[in-house]
């Protein structure tokens, strides 16, 4: 075999391409978007000023970016409960009841092909068009609502349309999850005499702890950065009722007064959250893994 | 750990030895690149045809072998791509911008000045008026348009209705199509922009007719939007009377649907005329100024030019990119140019047959009842857009639109 010497120059090798990609593409324009973060830069302009933490002052008062904040947040605690709720139901159901399963994994899966813009207007095509449709001829009067186009309904809409773009891809990762949940455990629990649910809660449940710490990890940093779905659907309308901080950022850079050095400040405080949250959120759950 | 060194070497090198070769061994005719970035996918075909010519004329009467590199973003995505490229040091040689814009692009030294390109010459003088700043012009204007409310003219002559000239007038007509049945406005208001029509026709007619020096004051920060509450009037009443669903219709739905006759009228400019004409050629469209308030000073068309062409400063075949920019109103060729996109003629060159609704509109411009496209910040409109449709589901008040209207515009203008 190889000495350690060798090994940890091929393992360099394999992990350089990817490495040089992540610090060009990633960590690089991160660090010239916070530097940009300071500055009065309008995007357009060859000269801009530094002007220190007067975007950041700014913000404080920006009404409609904390009005984003609030949004997303409440955005961020529904959709990963129901989108997390929704996976794990539908991976348990699929992996102990159905014989089909290999056609269900693909049905739950496949919005995870298309890109959520274009899912997003085919569902504005569903809600405008397809529901009234049922309601006027099928008496389903609940249905009548301006889906899109009422403040009240639109958080529903927009979380029915993100739920349907991301629960097949956590309930594949659920999947894995239970797949690995050896046979003999729930076996011997059931000889034990527990029920099903039982056996699910106190066998099944803590041994796929390390899939919730995955998923749970993954939907709050994409939930965070919201964009395509609200962006497809509502344009963050009617009004501002649906703007996501990563849609309030984009007006801010490319609509209206091209400011990038005070979108770039707002992406900087959007940053810190996502990390904070997620930091803590990692921390949390691996401790829990580690208790089993 | 050598051979892989080694064999990156021997890739580099035979890249590097590949390139070498491709230069060396160019022997034809110094070939001249354009690139050209435009912000309507939609003229693609009319656009590549016009380009097509350009490259043959130059070959033929100059002896230049230009090759064009047309790139045309979608118009969604067109401002940031620009803007990008336009910092990134990756400039374009010609690029289309909103008029609006052309002071800020102008301040950031990305214009190149045209006055005395020969194109200026054969300009209308009110389409000239639309883009000449401090003076100078500084781009090739490609798209212009006389615009107010479109309405149905089948519907309009049946009931014995002639176009309003005050707002009486058109509360008028909006009862009679009530009683005959007929839905008076259409409602479209998915997209900011196209509310936002409102506040540009209704500002614009109050503005131009009574109070012309109001612009001039709010950017030095002395003038209020509650001096232009009156624009009001015209928007409660086609918010009242309009379709219903009017959140979840985008503006080319709204066209179709104002075209199989849902409605009489559509605020909208006649830009939407080929969206509309393709669902129902047989549409009698027209075209009439949106009455303010009872004076008629204030009832005109809004003579706008939209999309315009630039030439960026530093361009490396920058007279290429001039003559590109001249050819754009070349005698011979710019008038199939300008019918097969049904644009509006621009100049005295232009000599094709307009549409019935372009001639309506026109007639109002020759009367001298129109105004040119007020230029307000970019923010501004935005916002007026936004604040439309949260009034329309009934979230902020007037008192509060014009509150915030003022905050924002003193915020742009700081």
């Amino acid at each position: 075999m190889f000495s350690k010497q060798k090994e940890n120059r091929i393992l360099l090798v394999y992990v350089l391409p990817a490495l040089i990609v992540y610090l060009l593409f990633k960590l690089y324009p991160a660090i010239l978007g916070f530097y940009y973060s300071l500055t009065d830069w309008n995007g357009i302009d060859q000269s801009y000023e530094m002007i220190g933490w007067a975007n950041f002052k700014e913000i404080f008062e920006d009404v409609y970016f904390w009005e984003s904040i609030q949004f997303t947040f409440k955005y961020v605690v529904v959709i990963l409960v129901v989108s997390n709720v929704l996976a794990l139901l539908l991976a348990v159901l699929i992996e102990s009841r159905l014989k089909a399963r290999g056609l269900f994994r693909t049905l739950f899966y496949m919005p995870n092909m298309i890109s959520m813009i274009i899912g997003g207007y085919m569902w504005v095509f569903i809600f405008t068009r397809v529901i009234y449709y049922l309601a006027d001829n099928w008496g389903l009067a609940f249905l009548d609502q301006s889906w899109i186009g009422d403040p009240r309904y639109s958080f529903v809409a927009i979380i029915i349309v993100s739920s349907w773009g991301t629960v097949g891809y956590l309930m594949l990762i659920y999947m894995a999850a239970l797949q690995g949940v050896p046979l003999q455990l729930k076996e011997a629990a059931v000889l034990d005499g527990a029920n099903s649910w039982n056996v699910f809660r106190n066998v099944t449940f803590p041994m796929i702890q390390h899939a919730f710490t995955i998923c749970i990890f993954w939907s709050l940093s994409s939930a965070f950065q919201v964009f395509d779905v609200i962006y497809a659907l509502t344009g963050g309308g009617p009004g501002r009722a649906t703007q996501s901080v990563a849609l309030n950022i984009y007006e801010e850079a490319f609509k209206g007064n091209i400011r990038y050095g005070y979108a770039t400040a707002k992406s900087t405080i959007l940053f810190v959250i996502v990390f904070l949250l997620t930091l803590a959120q990692l921390k949390m759950m691996k401790r829990k893994e580690q208790e089993l | 750990m050598k051979k892989l060194i080694s064999s990156i070497l021997v890739i580099v090198m035979v890249m590097v030895g590949c390139s070498n070769k491709e230069s060396s061994s160019s022997f034809d005719p110094e070939e001249i690149e354009l690139n050209i970035m435009m912000s309507f996918p939609q003229y693609m075909d009319q656009w590549e045809t016009y380009i097509d010519q350009f490259e043959k004329k130059m070959l033929d009467e100059e002896n230049l072998n230009v090759k064009v590199n047309l790139e045309m973003p979608s118009s969604d995505q067109y401002e940031s791509v620009l803007q990008a490229r336009l910092s990134g040091n990756d400039a374009p040689d010609l690029f289309t911008l909103h008029s609006n814009n052309i002071s800020t692009y102008n301040k950031a030294g990305h214009l190149t000045d045209l006055t005395n390109e020969p194109f200026t010459e054969k300009l209308f003088e009110n389409v000239k008026k639309t883009i000449t700043h401090d003076g100078k012009i500084f781009v090739v204007p490609i798209e212009s348009q006389a615009w107010g409310v479109l309405y149905n003219k089948k519907i309009f002559n049946e009931l014995n209705l002639t176009a309003p000239e005050t707002l009486n007038e058109l509360e008028k007509i909006t009862e009679t199509l009530k009683e005959n049945g007929y839905t008076p406005f259409l409602l479209a208001y998915q997209e900011q922009w196209v509310p936002q029509l409102m506040t540009a026709l209704t500002l614009g007619g109050k503005v131009s007719g009574e109070v012309p020096d109001w612009v001039e004051r709010m950017y030095a920060g002395e003038g209020s939007y509650e001096e232009m509450r009156d624009i009001f009037g015209p928007i409660d009443l086609i918010m009242k009377n309009g379709t219903d669903r009017a959140m979840e219709l985008g503006s080319e739905l709204g066209a179709a649907d104002f075209a199989n006759g849902k409605a009489a009228m559509f605020v909208q400019g006649t830009w939407a005329s080929g969206t509309i004409m393709q669902t129902n050629p047989d549409m009698e469209l027209g075209v009439f100024p949106l009455p303010i308030n009872n004076n008629k000073a204030n009832t005109l068309v809004n003579l706008s030019t939209s999309t315009t062409l630039a030439v960026h400063p530093d361009s490396k075949v920058k007279d290429v990119a001039l003559k590109f920019a001249n050819y754009v109103l070349d005698d011979k060729d710019s008038s199939t140019l300008f019918e097969s996109t049904r644009f509006n003629p621009i100049a005295a060159i232009h000599d094709y047959e307009t549409d019935p609704w372009v001639t309506d509109a026109y007639q109002y411009v020759e009367e001298g009842r129109s105004y040119q496209d007020l230029v307000l910040p970019q923010a501004v409109t935005e916002e007026q857009g936004k604040l439309l449709q949260e009034y329309y589901i009934g979230s902020i008040t007037k008192d509060e639109f014009i509150k915030r209207m003022d905050e924002v515009f003193a915020e742009s203008v700081k």
